[in-house]
């Protein structure tokens, strides 16, 4: 019990519950329909995904605002790249490499400039838009086109359940692993907790934001090539504003912004719980523009559920 | 108490494990000193935090590092730990000269500073703490996890053995821990990984007049040990009392090195009081 109660992300864990049950009483036959089950699965992937790059940057004591724009740019550089011959593999390699230098330049710019990491990001954000704007975004490739084994290991499904959320579950299981079970994790918690002491310790602390940058963009450019390979359409606004629903599952997922306290479980279900809501909305007929306003929403009573409740109930139990 | 100097009594010292025993001189100290700062100075933009510093410490020495607010005290302390090259001079450790300043390149030369705000990461716990920087590593399918059994029993003992309170669990976080008891455990952690040198930076602050005598304690049990010991504070009645030395820093310059018994404790706090002003000049220890 000590330890639940310890958990940062107990207040997701109760959301979800609490979301699970509020459907499955409220709309059984729509909640618990294949269809659903598969749209939520997808939309949690991607979402997911791009939110366990962020988590590794916030638990830093960072933020990432590029990551909507670099969806973009690196879902565009993807498909263009499979339109000019390229095969899907390489061309999942080249876009990978693109996100891999985005994720070491927004690192450069803050460790070696010195550059506050939101204003570097928000360059990229802005930075990295205008140049799918200049490119042209509005591509596609044949569905006929998705048939190979590489576009169907991301993008198809097996048993009902989209490829895409299996990849999030295992690369979600293999982040918590690194996050609490090496020393790269222990370094990160560390640097997110006191960056002064961990660096009087020995941390390698530019090396450590380095890579978290990184991770950040390669979780940003699989999470487009997982959603293109699935629908392989793009358009000019493709990624715009996941930003900010990335930083709002991890923080509803119960990762401070401060830094230093976190899960990936909880950054999982953070974006399990937008999709979910967000899904059971538009079957329920409300109109999906209500959408952006619930995540605004959610967000506050999500926080307060775990500010206010779960530390009660730590006071209670702990100490 | 009697716990923690048995504890120390047991723990060999780094210098001692490596056999780098060096020369004796009269007094205790080796000749070739340990630490050797020569001419350094360090510039902020205009502001010059130090200004041409030379001072030599030796090991097997507990040396007072004496003076005002922005004497210089800490930031001579930043270079020596690695945390800031100097702007020039040198800096030589065991007689070799520091080329690259990292604190990581620090603390495998042996070299842990215990400072009053920073150590400790409070969000994590008191076992990961005690390996921040050194995890222990185990192998499993060749891949490289933490070995959190090591850290939780290498951490308990440390817990144990430094009379640290019996409820504490190593698994909690360290910002359970009162001030005197965070203290002590990262002295525990210096001593328990075996470095040469320890620098003590305001260790007394904010503790009871009974934890302070504890971590005086302490100090004089490290450096019986045979390992360096440089201790900053602003109170020169308490240092004078422990200190094989006392150097004294004002403005970014080193203003008196002298031997404890050369000096009484009233003398060396009229310098600082009505500050020297002018560089050492004929007030040098040696």
């Amino acid at each position: 019990m000590r330890k639940l109660l310890k958990r940062p992300d107990l207040g997701i864990i109760i959301g979800c519950l609490f979301v699970f049950a509020l459907f499955s009483l409220w709309n059984p036959e729509q909640w618990f329909n294949w269809g659903t089950i598969r749209n939520i699965g997808e939309y949690t992937a991607i979402l997911g995904l791009l939110a366990i790059g962020q988590t590794f940057v916030i638990l830093i004591r960072e933020i990432d605002l590029s990551v909507g724009s670099v969806y973009g740019m690196v879902g565009i550089t993807f498909v263009g790249l499979e339109n000019n011959n390229v095969s899907d593999v390489l061309a999942f390699v080249l876009a990978m490499l693109l996100a891999l230098l985005i994720g070491l330049a927004n690192a450069a710019l803050v460790t070696r400039g010195k550059l506050s990491s939101m204003i570097v990001t928000l360059g990229g954000l802005f930075f990295y838009r205008g140049v799918i704007y200049v490119h042209g975004g509005v591509t596609g490739v044949p569905q006929a086109a998705r048939q190979n084994w590489f576009a169907q290991l991301l993008g198809g499904h097996w048993l009902q359940i989209e490829n895409g959320f299996g990849v999030l579950l295992i690369l979600g299981s293999l982040c918590a692993v690194i996050l609490h079970d090496t020393r790269f994790g222990n370094h990160l918690l560390a640097l997110g907790g006191d960056p002064a002491s961990a660096e009087s310790q020995g941390v390698p602390v530019n090396k450590v934001r380095t890579i978290a940058f990184c991770l950040c963009s390669l979780f940003a450019g699989l999470s487009a090539i997982v959603t293109l390979t699935h629908d392989p359409e793009t358009n000019v606004s493709l990624g715009t504003g996941m930003e900010l629903e990335a930083i709002a599952a991890v923080v509803v997922g119960g990762t401070l912004l401060t830094g230093g306290r976190g899960t990936m479980l909880g950054t999982i279900l953070g974006a399990f719980f937008f999709t979910a809501v967000r899904s059971e909305m538009v079957a329920l007929g409300a109109p999906p523009s209500w959408y952006v306003s619930f995540v605004g929403i959610a967000l506050l009573i999500v926080v307060t559920i775990n500010t206010l409740l779960v530390k009660r109930l730590r006071n209670q139990w702990i100490r | 108490m009697d716990k923690i100097v048995s504890r120390l009594a047991a723990v060999p010292a780094k210098s001692m494990m490596t056999g780098m025993d060096g020369e004796i001189r009269e007094g205790g100290s080796p000749k070739t000193p340990l630490i050797s700062i020569r001419n350094v100075s360090l510039s902020y933009g205009n502001f010059r935090a130090l200004t041409d510093v030379s001072v030599d410490f030796y090991q097997g020495e507990l040396v007072g590092l004496v003076g005002d607010n922005g004497a210089g005290k800490t930031t001579l302390i930043r270079i020596i730990s690695g945390i800031i090259p100097p702007t020039s001079g040198e800096v030589y450790f065991d007689g070799e000269k520091i080329t690259k300043f990292h604190p990581k390149k620090a603390i495998d030369l042996g070299l842990e500073c215990i400072q009053q705000t920073i150590g400790l990461c409070d969000n994590l716990s008191v076992g990961r703490n005690y390996f921040l920087g050194r995890e222990p590593i185990r192998r499993i399918f060749g891949l490289p996890f933490l070995d959190k059994k090591k850290i939780k029993e290498a951490s308990a003992k440390v817990v144990h053995d430094f009379g640290l309170r019996d409820s504490v669990d190593v698994d909690d976080e360290i910002a359970l821990l009162s001030g005197g008891e965070k203290q002590t455990f990262k002295i525990a952690r210096a001593v328990t990984f075996r470095n040469r040198v320890i620098i003590m930076d305001e260790p007394t602050n904010h503790l009871s007049v009974r934890e302070r005598a504890h971590v005086n304690e302490l100090a004089l049990q490290l450096k019986q040990q045979g390992l360096l010991v440089i201790y900053i504070t602003h109170d020169i009645f308490q240092i004078h009392r422990i200190a094989d030395r006392i150097v004294i820093l004002e403005n970014g310059r080193k203003v008196t090195d002298v031997p404890r018994e050369a000096m009484s404790s009233e003398a060396l706090e009229g310098i600082i009081r009505d500050g020297a002003g002018t560089p050492l000049k004929g007030r040098s220890a040696s």
